[in-house]
């Protein structure tokens, strides 16, 4: 999703039609830009299997991940790291100092790898959503829900493997409550406990769904405008263009907060499952 | 009238409604953390840390009602 592929469509689409009549109206061309696409068609029985292209940008991502990491990995020089190794053991004692132990306490570290995956796999699918002619693979709600059943399975093992089957149940309800509201704390606590990687799909979801779509919007001021007097279109250009790379430079801001709340509330709810003490 | 038009209507109104309610919130969110920041310098950090994080869920139920009001909109 980038300002020249945006402008090159809007550019075609604006010269067939007039903006929101015709074939390929400024919203249009917004909303093909941040849905799916497949990409070719390759049917197995009833199903398609053809890669779509928040797919491929998913794949992207984990692979650029396992490179960069890779090539972190061989900074070390006689145990102190430099350059990028410098950058990601800073990253990484973060997310296991401030956000696995403060959480989960002292077994923090079992669950670090797998809160470490989310907070560079978020990061790096949102950083590969903002090159040009890309998508976001985290702006998809299948792949966040994806990410936020890893956290629920997480959770459920941390509470089972900790507290046991039937404790893991019992210990939602908290302690010293009168007996007549077990029966109402029971049905609360179970949707909770659904609610909350519901929540943790939406909201990366929607963030990062909400980011492109601002950016196209601006973008799409310029046929909109070109539609009314093509001066008056060409002059929007440069406001056009810089709210847009404002809002991406914003985007990467917005990346990082993402990945980190989303780290961060999962270390949160394996914590409040593995040590439940209301 | 067209069912379409209300329907748009409406996405209109509910985007405008969400952002009140959370704009609002935001608002004080970071007034009471500026106000925090003022009083004791030194743990800014640990304010800053706990004030990204809390608007970030705020954020994230303005999106749930966004996502509501853009299915308004284009279905």
């Amino acid at each position: 999703m980038g300002p020249i592929s945006i402008l090159l469509a809007a550019v075609e689409g604006a010269g067939a039609a007039p903006a929101g009549a015709g074939h390929e109206g400024p919203a249009e061309i917004l909303m093909h830009h941040v849905l799916d696409q497949r990409l070719g068609h390759f049917y197995v029985g009833p199903f398609d299997l053809a890669p779509t292209k928040h797919l491929l940008f998913f794949v992207a991502a984990a692979l650029l991940l396992l490179v960069v990491i890779r090539m972190a990995l061989r900074g070390y020089q006689q145990g102190v790291p430099r350059g990028l190794a410098a950058a990601v053991e800073g990253l990484v004692l973060f997310v296991r100092d401030e956000i696995a132990v403060k959480n989960i306490g002292h077994d923090g570290h079992k669950y670090t790898p797998l809160l470490l995956s989310f907070f560079f796999f978020i990061l790096a699918a949102a950083f590969l959503g903002l090159v040009p002619f890309s998508a976001t693979a985290t702006g998809n709600v299948s792949v966040t829900l994806g990410l936020a059943v890893v956290s629920f399975i997480a959770m459920q093992y941390a509470g089972i493997s900790t507290n046991g089957l039937l404790h893991h149940f019992t210990g939602m309800i908290p302690p010293g409550l009168p007996w007549f509201l077990i029966p109402i704390m029971i049905p609360v606590e179970l949707l909770g406990m659904f609610s909350k990687p519901f929540a943790l799909t939406i909201r990366l979801f929607a963030n990062m769904l909400a980011g492109h779509m601002v950016i196209g919007a601006l973008l799409m001021l310029v046929p909109l405008t070109a539609a009314i007097s093509t001066l008056l279109g060409i002059s929007m250009i440069p406001v056009s263009l810089g709210l847009a790379l404002f809002v991406m430079v914003l985007e990467i801001l917005v990346a990082f907060i993402q990945a980190f709340i989303f780290t961060l509330l999962s270390a949160i709810f394996i914590g409040m499952f593995a040590h439940p003490s209301h | 009238m067209n069912p379409q038009a209300i329907a748009y209507f409406a996405a209109g109104i509910g985007a405008g409604l969400t952002i009140i309610g959370g704009a609002a919130g935001i608002g004080r969110l970071a007034a009471a953390a500026m106000e925090g920041i003022a009083r004791q310098p030194n743990a800014a950090g640990d304010i800053r840390g706990a004030m990204i994080v809390v608007a970030g869920m705020i954020e994230g139920a303005i999106f749930f009602s966004l996502i509501v009001t853009m299915l308004l909109a284009f279905k």
